[in-house]
């Protein structure tokens, strides 16, 4: 630490001063003594503690110089001075550095005018100490001519001078400097807090151009005042100087003494009874709208900083408007230090930077601008909390003018640092701590863990910021969910930061800002990253300890009837169970026999976490019911599949499945109707009486077994395996959750509809339930046909049989009276033919009436699938030929095609 | 220690350097020792608007010392 020991001050400041001046330290004393006084002044500086602020400056100093090659190498050497830690006050040597920059390509003209400088700065410099007032004459004039130095100073008194620093607030640059230097200087420490206002880019010295070129023209001002105070006191009117004074009350919404709130007119007004010369007055109301416009947000910042229900947006949004109304009031305040210091050299001694209410039109129009944006913003955000205030912020930034939009994008990167900050929690933690209700997804706190997806957590769509599109907070919502999903539903412990891979980014205001203003590229490609990876992650959980695609599987496998030998092997063992009535049904016994069937076929080698969620339920009962009707397979479904299977999914399952279970059952019963045939066909061989009614029966079984062989080829395969296919097409692709559930519920509209389950279909539906019916009631005739038939044979069989045992016995084969019997029985027997026959027939009417219906109606259906089935069903023209209907609306379509050809 | 003593010195004189050559871009006219003092008084919180104003005063001082030198010669 050899160059930064700890030597006093003082110390450093002799020797600075001999090394400046060339003396020896004798003879520097003076300025010694005027270093000293001036350091010790006002330890407090006005300038901003920010060392990225003044190297901008500095940048921006360079550039003005037209040396962007130096401002390069400026910010290099800033940056490695930054690297080094050595320096605790960066910003302070900086500062230093860039006020005693120089242009180089301005040869220093100043010598010339030190004289004039000199001598303008006596009457302002006069002090009760001798060493420091006399400093200026001892160099300029030398030490002999310090006396008339003093003479001319010795006016003014001691205590006046001493409030020159007291007073002259935070600025510690003597008066005799700022009067002194050249205009560019002067402008500076002024200027840069009337200039508050404008943004950094532009430079203060060029801003305030008007300003600075004002200044110069300092001994021309003083003449115009000298005249005014002369003309107020002949005709009593209030001096513009009061007016002044007033003004700045007006300013922080104090009333003055003239001037004063009208609460008919809700504006400042000058006091009527107050005489005051036209032009003042209009400038000073002019001047008041400021007054005006800082109550106005005043009040709003007021009433809601200590509105804890305003929530934290509110809060950030009052504290940005308070941050706006401090810079507003430095503003003032060194205003009014302007004006005191003024007042300390008393109305004769007139300076050239003096307010006027004109000068204060001047200085005020960037403020008033503000102030106006302020108080607009103010009065559109009234009511609105949340991310609808960021909204409403986000609206005006969409302005033409830069300034403007610096200020409102400064407001809305405030307002929107605590929704980002929300948003990062929410989709990296999947925590919502929004206690007033701000953030644009709400949750829920009554809903369930098996209904989180579905209900828990849902969209605020007036709290969506207008920077955000509906689409980001859609997919906001959902990481968020997925995690919590995780969390909750799926007990999966895995800390959020390894579900994204992108690291999570520190969210500091800047952060903020930069999102704001880029938010296409980076704030879009986070969202979809942290969407992507949560997604992903989610499913793959599902996926990997939940076999959520196992077990669609064997939805479609069990409940879908996929699994065919399963299917027909629990067919044949459930049979004799359920021609039984329904009420003598157990579901033990049922159960028992499911696990036969399952060990029995193929089923067995599915994973036992599928095979155990496989159930027997038995529907409601309802009188005269038959265990066909009441029986269903289940399918137990709990913890996260819950979430894709819900209890609305299940019961769509169920209907399905009863529904494919009738048909599958009809099938069976058809099955064994052709069995019956085949087999009783060559027995009944003998009986020539039977062939015509058999012959009837065939053709109506052949008939049934067609129609119902192409509705199950249409629903297996036009219904079943096509939207099975779309559906896991669906689910392959899927990148979320939630394009799996949608995928799965437009699987089960389009199976419910396409079987006609759904309530456009109802009559088709009950067409079809009949059809089940006679077919079931075909299979009873038949079965009495043949048992009778039977019996018959076989008596017939024991008749010959006995009468050729008794003709080997040697005896008479038949008595005249057994053959009578036998006659009569046969004749009984075929007098109950015919009936059988009307039986049949009638039938065959019933059913073929109820077909030639269904089709009517799949004519008529709008769904083109089930036309195509019609036209399957109806493929050659049989039915067609009968039912005049069908032939007015297949003709149709069949004539037109055969005039195409 | 001493090597961090040594390292620290070091930092420090890369520091005045880097300083230098700003001052240098600025065209301050500051030289090495006037500029260490300055640095100095900075890290002690001094207001370095206030000692901007109080170097360019003795600027003009001596200036105009010699000046009348020069005449009164």
């Amino acid at each position: 630490m050899a160059t930064l020991d700890q030597k006093s001050p003082n110390v450093l400041l002799q020797s600075l001063c001999c090394r400046i001046t060339g003396k020896s330290e004798a003879e520097v004393a003076h300025q010694f003594q005027y270093a000293v006084r001036v350091i010790g002044s006002n330890y407090a500086p006005t300038i901003e503690r920010d060392e990225f602020l003044v190297s901008e400056k500095i940048k921006k100093e360079l550039l003005k110089q037209r040396r962007e090659a130096d401002a390069a190498l400026f910010s290099e050497l800033h940056r490695k001075l930054q690297t080094q830690g050595v320096l605790k006050h960066r910003w302070s040597i900086l500062y230093l550095l860039l006020s005693l920059s120089e242009d180089p390509r301005k040869p220093s003209s100043r010598v010339g005018n030190y004289g004039a400088l000199f001598a303008q700065a006596l009457p302002r410099d006069s002090h009760s100490t001798p060493f420091y007032c006399t400093r200026p004459q001892s160099l300029a004039l030398g030490y002999g001519d310090r006396s008339g130095g003093l003479t001319a100073s010795v006016g003014t008194s001691g205590i006046s001078s001493l409030g020159v620093y007291t007073l002259n607030g935070p600025s510690p640059t003597p008066q005799s400097l700022l009067a002194g230097q050249p205009p560019q200087s002067v402008a500076q420490p002024l200027g840069s807090r009337l200039a508050w206002a404008l943004p950094i880019s532009s430079s203060p010295s060029s801003a305030l151009a008007p300003l600075t070129n004002r200044l110069p023209l300092g001994p021309a001002a003083p003449s115009t005042r000298v005249v005014r105070p002369r003309r107020d006191g002949d005709t009593g009117e209030v001096s513009e100087a009061a007016l002044v004074r007033d003004i700045l009350y007006v300013f922080q919404g104090i009333d003055g003494k003239f001037i004063k709130m009208s609460a008919q007119e809700n504006c400042y007004k000058i006091d009527s009874k107050v005489l005051v010369c036209k032009s003042l007055k209009g400038t000073s109301s002019r001047l008041a709208e400021l007054g005006w416009l800082h109550n106005k947000v005043r009040k709003y910042t007021d009433a809601r900083s200590l509105d804890r229900a305003f929530g934290l947006v509110g809060q950030s949004f009052c504290a940005s408007l308070h941050q706006e109304l401090k810079e507003y009031y430095r503003l003032l305040s060194v205003l009014h230090s302007q004006l005191q210091v003024e007042d300390d050299q008393g109305v004769t001694v007139c300076t050239e930077s003096s307010l006027t209410l004109r000068r204060l039109l001047v200085w005020m129009y960037d403020p008033k601008v503000r102030l106006k944006t302020l108080a607009a913003l103010v009065d559109f955000c009234q009511g609105r909390k949340g991310g609808e205030l960021a909204s409403a912020v986000h609206a005006y930034g969409k302005t033409g003018d830069p300034q403007m939009r610096a200020l409102v994008q400064h407001i809305l990167s405030l307002v929107s640092h605590p929704i980002l900050n929300f948003l990062y929690r929410w989709i990296y933690d999947g925590e919502l701590e929004d206690t007033y209700h701000e953030f644009f997804v709400a949750s829920d706190p009554n809903v369930k863990t098996d209904r989180l997806w579905h209900d828990k957590y849902s969209l605020r769509k007036s709290m969506i910021p207008s920077f955000i599109t509906m689409d980001q907070a859609r997919k906001v919502l959902l990481i968020g969910k997925s995690i919590n999903f995780l969390h909750q539903v799926c007990h999966d412990r895995t800390p959020p930061g390894k579900i994204t891979s992108a690291s999570k980014s520190t969210d500091t205001p800047k952060d903020a800002a930069e999102l704001l203003s880029d938010l296409e590229g980076a704030f879009q490609e986070k969202i979809d990253a942290a969407y992507f990876d949560t997604s992903k992650y989610l499913l793959n959980v599902l996926n990997r300890d939940y076999l959520l695609l196992e077990h669609l599987q064997a939805m479609r496998r069990y409940l879908l009837l996929g699994q065919g030998d399963f299917i027909r092997h629990l067919m044949d063992l459930l049979k004799p169970e359920l021609v039984r009535p329904a009420t003598t049904l157990y579901q033990h016994n049922l159960t028992g026999i499911l696990e036969t069937a399952v060990r029995a076929t193929n089923a067995q080698f599915d994973n036992a976490e599928i095979l155990k969620r496989l159930d027997v339920r038995l529907l409601e009962v309802s009188p005269g019911d038959t265990g066909w009707d009441v029986f269903s397979l289940d399918y137990h479904v709990d913890g996260p599949i819950a979430t894709l299977f819900t209890r609305e999914c299940m019961g769509h399952y169920l209907r399905v499945f009863n529904f494919l279970w009738r048909a599958k059952r009809i099938e069976y019963t058809l099955t064994d109707i052709w069995k019956g045939q085949m087999c009783n066909a060559k027995l009944l061989k003998t009986m020539p009486e039977l062939s015509g009614v058999l012959h009837q029966c065939h053709i109506l079984a052949s008939e049934m077994v067609h129609f119902i062989h192409q509705m199950q080829y249409y629903i297996t395969f036009e219904v079943l395996e096509c939207s099975w296919d779309e559906l896991w097409n669906k689910v392959q692709q899927a990148q979320d959750l939630d394009h799996i559930i949608a995928a799965h519920e437009v699987f089960l509209d389009t199976i419910i509809s396409r079987c006609l389950l759904d309530n456009n279909t109802r009559s088709l539906l009950n067409q079809l339930r009949a059809i089940f019916d006679q077919i079931i009631e075909f299979q009873n005739a038949q079965d009495t046909l043949y048992r009778s038939a039977l019996e018959e044979l076989t008596l017939r069989l024991q008749y010959e049989e006995r009468k050729q045992q008794r003709e080997e016995e040697g005896q008479w084969g038949v008595t005249a009276e057994q053959e009578e019997e036998e006659k009569r029985r046969i004749q009984e027997f075929q007098k109950s033919i015919p009936n059988l026959r009307s039986q049949f027939r009638v039938l065959t009417h019933f059913y073929q009436s109820i077909v030639q219906q269904f089709l009517v109606l799949l004519m008529t259906s709008t769904d083109e699938s089930l036309r195509f089935l019609s036209f399957r069903l109806d493929f050659n023209e049989h039915y067609r030929a009968r039912e005049p209907r069908l032939r007015a609306s297949l003709g149709a379509t069949r004539g037109r095609r055969l005039s195409n050809i | 220690m001493a090597s961090a003593a040594n390292s620290n010195l070091n930092a420090v004189r890369e520091t005045m350097d880097v300083l230098l050559e700003i001052s240098r871009l600025l065209n301050t006219g500051l030289d090495m020792e006037s500029l260490s003092i300055c640095v100095r008084l900075c890290e002690q919180g001094i207001n370095p608007e206030a000692l901007s104003s109080v170097i360019k005063e003795l600027r003009k001082a001596s200036e105009s010392l010699k000046a009348s030198e020069n005449s009164t010669n």
